[in-house]
């Protein structure tokens, strides 16, 4: 049986993903001199859970990349360097070679590695930088020959990819061993010094200077199930994670392992008991384990340390800064405990007997304050990340809230067939339709819910953004966000962030002015591009706004002009020339930047948001500023409609675009030359579709004052959609016709009325459209 | 010895892992009571590992593991060994080591294994 981690693959991408946007979002709250430990916590965690997980899954590349970064984020984190702005630069490099690494290895393409390269040079010569400057500090008391030389020369030993650090490290480690090779089994007494090497290094204390000498002890009870290795974790990755924390001492229950015959290869039948010395956050503990959540029994308690260990630690420590700060460790063997026990000692070799012998009656005395940390879960650092929740792929949500479409169509046949009936029991049968339908509605409403997700999904990506633009452009502008918690459905979520990333590159391009301008026109020189979110009845509203410059409406006009896209004398309303910005290729930038004016991007705004069943308004004011506003619909599984009839039919007109409905009086109709009819609306006057015409069916009224008109707005133009009668709103499950017929122009989807009928729901950009192509022909 | 040190040689090691051991999952007997085991012995390998070892599990002779070919083992792997060994001397019969792997040794302390092997090179 060959476990196939493949399968773990797209969890491991999601969550890295997902990791990576709280990291960045973590980098640009990041206050520059005084930054909130918490928040490079968050980073860090995130650089060193991609790092775990890329090490497990085999994909080094990344696991390297991010080493280097969380090397240089332990740093900001102990306290060894300060954020700068250069720093956070780079880490937000960095954030995006992890991210252009993940996709590249997710999508099994290639990536352009030099750019991966570079980032890992420049990270690893900050690091190198800085300790070159603590080495210089730290020079005289050393006793190491190596660091010197490397001292001298910071760059040279940065270019080879290696830090200055590691190079002293290494010549350490390989003098260290010599001693212990004297020690070890004379069976092989010149490789010996090769496996010492590795091992001191991957237990490797990090920084022994700096880490207080009365440090927390934690015990930690680790019990994997048996289907552990199955889920692709190895403790011995844990292991190795927890030993860079701290001073690990391992004690291995091996009282489950079956005889040999018994033994399934990929069960994980050992447990352990851990104990883990040194400055160490309960979080970091956690999150070394965090892989294996559900699938272990976990258990990290605090261990009040005992004075004896105390001694023993402070007898230890002078030790280890005689040798060097960069201290090479040496793994020891405790001379007698119990058989399994082993410690991996902070000492050097001659002091580590006092100290492994301090670990074992330190242990025996210590207090134990266990608690069960199991339900405990990381905190949540922002809006986006972790949220506590459960991982359900989409076809099992939109399985379930097909079903629940179906139920209420059922339930809503019931309710029809109840009310015709009559009888003893006919009332006590209406009751529990009742009850049924409210608990259907209820039902439905929960399953939406499920689907929904916050905005802030969506608006996170902006910080950045805004940030890069606005330094390339040399704008100065304040990003307000608000209404991030309101909730929208998930396939809406995801086609709205494009739009959004127009429109909130056209305020910053095309809105707001450089800084001098603004001062001149009496503005702060600070540009505020403001994002919201809010739900207005049914729809959500989304909202882009600057305090810019304004849609210039006599330029815009003018160039309609020069097009031909506008008469030369006509007059047109405020409204009419705003619509204008929405045409395909219509631009009144001077010049195309890289960002925007090319003319590409308001009419793919306007077309994503039609095709979501929203619609785009713009009002602007010259020298205030813009407001882009989309409204959308809160789901696209259901939709309110209006149900009309015509003939025999029955078909939905989505509310959205009703603007009103009205009887004409025969002296509102005009006839223009042929077949085509207009009435008057407000001064306007709307050309007529009568739909009975348009789908074929025989209509009960012909004559259009004994029907209705629908007044329905789409793509910016209004018709009046002749019906026989208006029959009742409601809110309407949508059946896709693609994917169980076909597209049909007009037509957005179909549904199934409580009598078992199918109703069609109607897509009123496409009735124009088909209604001018009939005229045009 | 910092953590540094670590992360270069993880990268050098993958690089000459990749050049040197192409045909990894292998594992052969070399000769009777002697095992070599194979440069890859992770939860992938473990089942071959399995039953290459299952064939020495009632050999009477001391029983020699070639443990210079491995690269990387992770527990599973140790774990099958772990439980070959103890089984092995259970019944009274030996089992002796024949060469190093550093990866081996340094999974072994960590798991907190290295008495139950018994590996020569505990230091």
């Amino acid at each position: 049986m060959t476990i196939d981690l493949t399968q773990f693959h797209d969890a491991f991408f999601e969550e890295s993903f997902e990791a990576l946007d709280s990291m960045e979002a973590a980098l640009l709250k990041l206050d520059i001199g005084a930054p909130e430990p918490e928040l490079i916590n968050t980073i860090f965690r995130v650089a060193h859970s991609i790092k775990g997980g890329s090490a497990t899954f085999g994909f080094s590349d990344i696991a390297s990349f991010t080493h280097s970064c969380e090397t240089l984020l332990d740093e900001l984190r102990s306290g060894g360097m300060q954020v700068s702005l250069e720093i956070s630069d780079l880490l937000l490099k960095t954030v995006d070679v992890m991210r252009a690494m993940l996709r590249s290895t997710q999508s099994k393409q290639p990536l352009d590695m030099q750019k991966v390269s570079d980032i890992q040079f420049d990270v690893e010569m900050m690091i190198a930088q800085k300790n070159a400057a603590a080495k210089a500090a730290l020079a005289p008391v050393k006793s190491a020959v190596a660091a010197p030389a490397t001292n001298a020369q910071p760059s040279a030993t940065a270019a080879t990819a290696q830090t200055p650090a590691g190079g002293a490290a290494h010549t350490l480690a390989s003098a260290t061993p010599a001693a212990a090779a004297a020690t070890s089994a004379p069976a092989s007494p010149a490789p010996s010094a090769i496996p010492a090497a590795p091992a001191g290094g991957s237990f490797a204390d990090r920084s022994v200077a700096g880490r207080s000498v009365a440090a927390p002890r934690w015990e930690i009870s680790f019990r994997p199930y048996r289907e552990l290795f199955a889920r692709g974790n190895d403790p011995l990755r844990m292991m190795r994670e927890l030993a860079e924390l701290g001073e690990l001492t391992v004690n291995v229950d091996t009282s489950a392992l079956p005889s040999f015959a018994e033994l399934d290869s990929q069960s994980c039948y050992l447990a352990w008991k851990l104990e883990l010395a040194g400055d160490v956050a309960e979080d970091a503990i956690q999150q070394v384990f965090d892989w294996a959540e559900g699938d272990c029994d976990l258990r990290i308690g605090r261990i009040a340390a005992a004075p004896s260990l105390l001694a023993a630690a402070g007898s230890a420590a002078p030790a280890a800064a005689d040798f060097s700060a960069e201290s090479a460790k040496v793994v020891t063997e405790a001379p007698a405990p119990a058989p399994a026990v082993e410690v991996v000692a902070a000492a050097e070799e001659p002091k580590h007997e006092p100290a492994a012998a301090a670990t074992a009656p330190a242990t025996a005395a210590a207090a134990h304050t266990l608690t069960a940390v199991k339900d405990t879960k990381p905190d949540a650092i922002s809006a986006v990340g972790d949220s506590g929740s459960i991982r359900v792929s989409v076809e099992k949500i939109d399985e379930l809230m097909n079903t629940v479409g179906e139920l209420v169509i059922t339930q809503a046949m019931l309710s029809q067939l109840g009310a015709a009936l009559e009888g003893a029991n006919a009332e006590k049968l209406r009751a529990g339709l009742a009850q049924l339908e409210r608990n259907t509605r209820e039902l439905q409403e929960s399953v939406m819910r499920v689907r929904m997700l916050p905005i802030s999904f969506v608006f996170s990506r902006f910080p950045r953004m805004v940030r890069d633009i606005a330094q390339r452009l040399g704008k100065h502008i304040d990003l307000k966000l608000t209404g991030e918690q309101t909730e929208l459905d998930k396939t809406v979520l995801e086609k709205i962030g494009d739009p959004l990333v127009h429109l909130v590159r056209n305020s910053i391009d095309h809105g707001i002015e450089m800084p001098d301008v603004r001062i001149a026109a009496g503005k702060d020189a600070v540009g505020t591009v403001h994002l919201d979110a809010c739900h207005r009845g049914g729809n959500i509203a989304v909202e882009v706004s600057d305090d810019g410059g304004g849609l210039d409406k006599e330029r815009i006009l003018a160039k309609a002009k020069q097009r031909g896209l506008v008469g030369q004398n006509d007059v047109l309303t405020d409204d009419q020339i705003h619509d204008l910005i929405f045409l395909p290729g219509f631009s009144t930038a001077d010049k195309t930047t890289d960002l925007s004016g090319r003319g590409v991007g308001m009419d793919v705004v306007r077309r994503n948001v039609k095709e979501l069943g929203g619609k785009v308004e713009l009002r602007s004011e010259r020298g205030k500023g813009s407001r882009f506003i989309i409204t959308l619909p809160l789901t696209l599984a259901i939709v309110d409609g209006q149900s009309v009839a015509v003939g025999s039919e029955t078909y939905i007109i989505p509310l959205i675009s009703i603007v009103e409905s009205m009887r004409l009086k025969e002296t509102s109709i005009s006839r223009l030359s042929g077949h085509n009819e207009v009435f008057s609306f407000r001064g306007d006057y709307l050309p007529i579709i009568r739909l009975h015409e348009l789908f074929g069916v025989e209509p009960r009224a012909r004559a259009l004052h004994e029907g209705l008109v629908v007044i329905a707005e789409g793509d910016g133009r209004r018709v009046g959609l002749f019906v026989d009668d208006l029959l009742g709103q409601q809110q309407v499950v949508i059946k896709s016709l693609e994917a169980n017929y076909g597209h049909v122009e007009g037509v957005s989807g179909a549904t199934i009325l409580g009598d078992g009928s199918v109703a069609l729901i109607l897509d009123v950009t496409g009735i124009i459209h088909a209604a001018s192509m009939r005229v045009a022909a | 010895m910092n953590k540094r040190k670590q992360g270069a040689a993880t990268r050098t090691t993958r690089r000459g892992h990749a050049a040197k051991t192409p045909d990894a999952a292998t594992e052969h007997n070399s000769g009777s009571g002697a095992f070599a085991v194979a440069a890859e012995c992770t939860v992938a390998d473990a089942s071959a590992l399995k039953s290459g070892l299952a064939k020495l599990l009632e050999d009477s002779g001391v029983v020699t593991l070639d443990i210079s070919a491995v690269q990387r083992i992770d527990t599973a792997g140790l774990q099958v060994i772990a439980t070959f060994i103890r089984e092995r001397e259970s019944h009274g019969r030996q089992v002796e080591w024949r060469g190093t792997a550093p990866a081996l040794a340094a999974a072994a302390k960590l798991l907190g294994l290295s008495s139950l092997l018994k590996l020569p090179s505990a230091a």
